[in-house]
C-alpha cells in the first residue's frame, strides 16, 4: 500500500467559487427580497420575484394544477437544463436556504455530516405525492418548497422583527441615552431605515407558524448536516432526478483507497457509501471531497445522457402508496361545507384569478404578502381550507387595499394575482363594506364621526352620508350625518374598517361578497340604481 | 386643600365655562384682535409662485417670521395620494416658493412632513413632494417621514374637550411654524383650512377627534400655533373632499391667502367656497377660544391681482 501523496487539491479553486457563489446567491436573493416593496415608483422594476419563476418543482406542479404552460415559470427551464448538464449543482451553489443551512454549521457544531441519509427515499416520496396532487389540481408544493419557507419565515417573521428590535433599541437610546450616543445612533438608524429595514410595522398572523418551520429545518441541522436537503426537500429530489439523467458527475473512489473511507464520512450529503461510490441523486457538487481526498482520486467525469438510469428511487409498495393516498385527498377534500358556500371572510387580493384557479397557481411565497405596503394581506390559516394555508387574504381591520397600488400582481410569479393596470385596479371588486349599525357611531351613539366616508377612495364616492337629525341620549336634537354605502362604487379595499376609530371590532366591514371574481359572488341589484346586480351576467 | 374663595372662584369659573358654548356674550376677544386688526393678504393670479411671494410681502415678508439661524416646519397637506390637479394636497410650487423664501430669509433648517392618511411614501411622492424636493437640493431641507418616536404626550392646559394629546415634537420645538394647507371641502366639517391641517401634525387614534372635531381642533389650536397660515387655494376642492379624485370637483381659484392669524386665514378663505365664516364650526370655536379674529369686518385685507 502506497503511503498517500500530499495532495494537490487541484479542486481548491472550485470549491472557493462554490462558497463564494452561495454567499453571492444569498446577499442577492436577500436585495431582491427587501427590494419587494413599494420604491416610489408605481411598477417594481426588478424582477424580485426570481428566485420562484426559477424553481422547476413549483413551475412543474403549477403547471400541472394550472393545466396551462405560464411563461412566468419559463426561467424554470435554465435550471433544469443546467441541471442535466452540471446534476444537482443548485442545491450546494445557489439555493439560499441550502447556503443558509451551510452557515449554520459553525454555529452548531455537529459530527454527523457522513452518517446514512436518515429517511432516505422520504424527499421522492414528498416529491411524488406534491406531484399526484397538482396533477389532480390540488397544489401542495408551496408548503414543502424550500424558496416559499424561507421567504414566508423572512417576510413574515423575520424582517418584520428586525424592524421591530430595531425600533426599540433605537427608541431606547433616542429617549434615554445622552446625546452623544444619539449623534452615533441616530445617523445609523437613518441608514438602517433607508437601505436594510421595511419601512412601517408590519403584522402578520401567522408569524410564529412560518417562523417554527424554517425554525425546525435550522434545527434539524443538529440532528444531520442538510438534513432538510437529504430527507425532506421534494426539489432537491427532482433535481437529483435531473442529475441521474444528465451527463456529468462526481466519479469516487476506487479498490486502490484502502480503508480510507474520507470521503464518506465528510460528506454533507451523505452521498457517498461504503464502497465510495457517488450517488449523483445527492451529490450537490460542494466539492468537499474533492479537495479533501488525500490522494486525489476524486474527480469529475462525463457520460452519455441517462447512462445511470432514470426513475426516482421509490419501492414500487412505496409508489403505490404514494399515489393512492395524495389521490384520495381531493375528493375528500370537496365534501367540505366550504366548497358548498365560499367563506365571505376570505377576500383575494385584487387581480387574484377565480378561487379555484388562483389556489392552483398561488405558491405560498407570501411575495405578495411582503409587498402589500397596507399590510392588508394577511397569510390565511384554514379560512380557504387547508389547501388555502399561508395563501393571502386580505384582512381589512388592521390594514387595506391602497387604492392606487398595484403591486402584488406585479410580484406574483405565477399569475395567480394578475397584473392589473391602475384602471383596472380602480374597479376591481374584492369585496364589499357594510356597516354594523348597532355600533357605528352616528346610527347608534348620536355621535358625529364619518371618518370612514372621508377615507373612501374612489373618485365617486362609494360611502356616502345622509344629513339628519337625531334625538340623543339627554333628549336633545343633534345634526348629524349617518354613512351609507353605494353599491355600484364600493371595491372592498377595506380602508373603512382600517381607519373606523372605535376600539376593538369595527362598525363597518368588508366581506368577499360582491367580488367579481366569480358571477356567483355578485351582489343583488338596485332596480333603480346603477349597479348591475345579479342580473349582470 | 381647598378654602373657600378659591372654591367660590372655581365655581364661578366652572360655570362660565359651561355658558360658553350657548353665551356669546362670554365671547373672550383675542389680545391681539383688541388691540389692532389681523393683517390677512389675498393674491391671485395665475403665477403661484408670485403669488405667495406676493402674498407674504404684503404681510411683511418672510423676514418678518423667520430670523436668520432659526428652525423653521413647514407644514403642507400631503395626507393623501392624489396628484396635485386633484387638489386634495397643496401644491407643490406653492411650498417651494414658501421653503425658497425660508430659505432666502436665513433659516438653518426646514423641516417638512405630514401624518398622512395613505400609504406615507405614496402621498409623498405622487403630492409632487419628493421631487420637489429633490429639485430643491439643499441640505438645510429635509422632508421627514413620520417618526413615531416623535409624538410626545402633550397637555392642552386651555384646552375645552381635549385635556391632552400626542403632538409631532418638531412642530412644538421649531422656531417657526409655517401652515400651508390647500383649502378644500371635508364631509364633516364642510371645509378643511388652517386649523384642520394640523390633523397632520398629531399622533394617536385621530379618527377618535371626530367626535366633536370643532372644539377638538380649537383645543389643539391653543398648543399648535402656526407663525404663518398661507392657505394654497390655487385650485379648491368643491366636493367629496378632503380626498376627492374627480377633476369634476377641483375648481381653479389661482388664490393664495396668507395671515399670521389663522383663524382670520380661515375665515376669510371660506368665502371663495361661498360661505360665511359662522358656517364652519371649527373657525367659529376658534374664533371662541380668543385664537384669531373670525369677524371679516375686522380684518384688514390686502387685496392684489397679479
Ligand atoms: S398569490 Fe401571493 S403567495 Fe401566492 S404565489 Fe402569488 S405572490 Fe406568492
Ligand atoms: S368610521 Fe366607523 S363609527 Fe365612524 S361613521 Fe364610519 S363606520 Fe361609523
Amino acid at each position: 500500500m502506497s503511503t498517500p501523496v500530499v495532495p494537490i487539491q487541484r479542486y481548491r479553486w472550485l470549491r472557493r467559487a462554490r462558497v463564494v457563489m452561495q454567499l453571492g446567491c444569498l446577499l442577492l436573493f436577500l436585495w431582491l427580497f427587501s427590494k419587494t416593496d413599494y420604491d416610489g415608483s408605481d411598477t417594481i422594476d426588478y424582477a424580485v420575484n426570481l428566485l420562484f419563476r426559477i424553481d422547476p418543482l413549483l413551475a412543474l406542479c403549477t403547471m400541472l394544477a394550472a393545466r396551462a404552460f405560464i411563461l412566468l415559470m419559463a426561467p424554470a427551464l435554465v435550471v433544469v437544463g443546467l441541471s442535466l448538464l452540471f446534476g444537482r449543482f443548485f442545491c450546494g451553489w445557489i439555493c439560499p436556504l441550502g447556503s443558509l443551512l451551510d452557515g449554520t454549521q459553525s454555529l452548531l457544531k455537529n459530527s454527523r455530516s457522513g452518517h446514512p441519509t436518515l429517511f432516505p427515499s422520504l424527499a421522492a416520496t414528498i416529491l411524488l405525492a406534491v406531484l399526484v396532487a397538482a396533477a389532480l389540481q390540488l397544489p401542495l408544493a408551496g408548503y414543502v418548497d424550500p424558496f416559499s419557507i424561507l421567504v414566508r419565515a423572512l417576510a413574515q417573521a423575520v424582517y418584520p422583527a428586525l424592524h421591530n428590535l430595531a425600533e426599540w433599541f433605537f427608541t431606547f437610546t433616542y429617549q434615554q441615552a445622552p446625546p452623544w450616543v444619539n449623534a452615533l445612533t441616530e445617523p445609523l438608524y437613518a441608514f438602517l431605515k433607508a437601505h436594510v429595514l421595511p419601512f412601517q410595522r408590519k403584522y402578520f398572523d401567522l408569524a410564529l407558524l412560518s417562523m417554527a418551520v424554517l425554525l425546525a429545518i435550522v434545527s434539524a441541522e443538529a440532528v444531520q448536516r442538510r438534513f432538510f436537503c437529504r430527507n425532506l426537500c421534494p426539489l432537491g429530489a427532482l433535481l437529483g432526478w435531473f442529475a441521474r439523467l444528465g451527463v456529468t458527475g462526481v466519479a469516487g473512489g476506487t479498490e486502490a483507497c484502502g480503508s480510507c473511507r474520507l470521503c464518506s464520512r465528510i460528506c454533507r450529503m451523505g452521498a457517498i457509501d461504503e464502497q465510495r461510490h457517488i450517488n449523483p441523486n445527492s451529490c450537490i457538487l460542494c466539492m468537499d471531497c474533492l479537495v479533501q481526498c488525500p490522494r486525489q482520486v476524486i474527480g469529475l467525469q462525463m457520460q452519455a445522457p441517462g447512462r445511470r438510469g432514470a426513475g426516482l428511487s421509490l419501492s414500487r409498495r412505496r409508489f403505490i402508496g404514494t399515489v393512492l393516498l395524495a389521490g384520495a385527498l381531493p375528493p375528500v377534500l370537496g365534501v367540505r361545507r366550504l366548497t358548498a358556500a365560499p367563506n365571505p371572510e376570505l377576500i383575494r387580493p385584487p387581480g387574484a384569478l377565480a378561487e379555484d384557479a388562483f389556489l392552483q397557481r398561488c405558491v405560498r411565497c407570501a411575495e405578495c404578502i411582503q409587498v402589500c405596503i397596507g399590510n392588508g394581506l394577511q397569510p390565511s390559516l384554514l379560512e380557504g381550507g387547508v389547501e388555502g394555508l399561508f395563501a393571502p387574504r386580505l384582512v381589512a381591520r388592521t390594514g387595506y387595499c391602497e387604492f392606487n397600488c398595484t403591486l402584488c400582481g406585479q410580484v406574483c410569479p405565477t399569475g395567480a394575482i394578475r397584473v392589473l393596470s391602475l384602471e383596472e385596479k380602480h374597479r376591481s371588486k374584492i369585496g364589499h363594506a357594510w356597516f354594523d349599525k348597532d355600533r357605528c357611531l352616528p346610527y347608534a351613539k348620536g355621535v358625529p364621526c364619518i371618518v370612514c366616508e372621508e377615507h373612501c377612495p374612489t373618485p365617486d364616492k362609494a360611502i356616502r352620508f345622509r344629513e339628519v337629525v337625531v334625538v340623543d341620549d339627554s333628549g336633545r336634537d343633534v345634526p348629524l350625518h349617518q354613512p351609507y354605502i353605494v353599491d355600484a362604487f364600493c371595491i372592498g379595499c377595506g380602508i373603512c374598517e382600517t381607519k373606523c376609530p372605535l376600539p376593538g371590532r369595527a362598525a363597518i366591514f368588508v366581506t368577499s361578497d360582491g367580488e367579481d371574481r366569480h358571477p356567483d359572488r355578485r351582489l343583488p341589484a338596485n332596480p333603480g340604481g346603477s349597479s348591475s346586480g345579479y342580473g349582470g351576467y | 386643600m381647598i378654602n373657600r374663595r378659591r372654591f367660590t372662584r372655581r365655581l364661578v369659573y366652572a360655570a362660565a365655562g359651561m355658558m360658553v358654548p350657548f353665551s356669546p356674550v362670554f365671547v373672550r376677544p383675542s389680545p391681539a384682535a383688541a388691540q389692532k386688526p389681523p393683517e390677512l393678504a389675498v393674491v391671485s393670479g395665475p403665477d403661484y409662485p408670485a403669488l405667495v411671494r406676493e402674498a407674504l410681502r404684503l404681510i411683511g415678508g418672510m423676514e418678518r417670521f423667520v430670523r436668520p439661524g432659526k428652525s423653521v416646519v413647514v407644514k403642507p397637506n400631503i395626507a393623501w395620494d392624489r396628484p396635485p390637479e386633484l387638489a386634495a394636497t397643496t401644491h407643490p410650487q406653492v411650498v417651494g416658493t414658501v421653503v425658497e423664501l425660508v430659505l432666502a430669509a436665513g433659516a438653518k433648517q426646514v423641516t417638512i412632513f405630514d401624518h398622512t392618511c395613505n400609504e406615507p411614501r405614496r402621498c409623498y411622492v405622487n403630492s409632487g413632494m419628493t421631487e420637489l424636493i429633490e429639485t430643491l437640493r439643499d441640505r438645510r431641507v429635509r422632508l421627514e417621514h413620520i417618526d413615531r418616536r416623535k409624538f410626545v404626550r402633550t397637555s392642552i392646559p386651555a384646552g375645552r374637550s381635549l385635556r391632552e394629546w400626542e403632538i409631532y415634537q418638531d412642530i412644538l420645538t421649531a422656531d417657526c411654524h409655517i401652515n400651508v394647507p390647500i383649502a378644500k371641502h371635508h364631509g364633516l366639517s364642510r371645509l378643511t383650512l388652517g386649523l384642520k391641517n394640523v390633523m397632520g401634525a398629531i399622533g394617536g387614534n385621530r379618527g377618535r377627534l371626530h367626535h366633536g372635531l370643532a372644539q377638538n381642533l380649537a383645543d389643539l389650536a391653543t398648543v399648535i400655533k402656526p407663525t404663518v397660515t398661507l392657505i394654497d387655494a390655487t385650485r379648491i376642492l368643491m366636493d367629496n373632499g378632503p380626498q376627492g379624485g374627480r377633476l369634476e370637483d377641483v375648481r381653479r381659484t389661482d388664490t393664495v391667502i396668507a395671515s399670521a392669524d389663522p383663524v382670520a386665514a380661515d375665515a376669510v378663505a371660506t368665502t371663495l367656497f361661498g360661505l360665511r365664516p359662522e358656517d364652519i364650526e371649527t373657525t367659529v370655536a376658534a374664533a371662541r377660544m380668543g385664537l384669531g379674529e373670525m369677524d371679516m369686518s375686522r380684518i384688514t385685507v390686502r387685496e392684489h391681482r397679479l
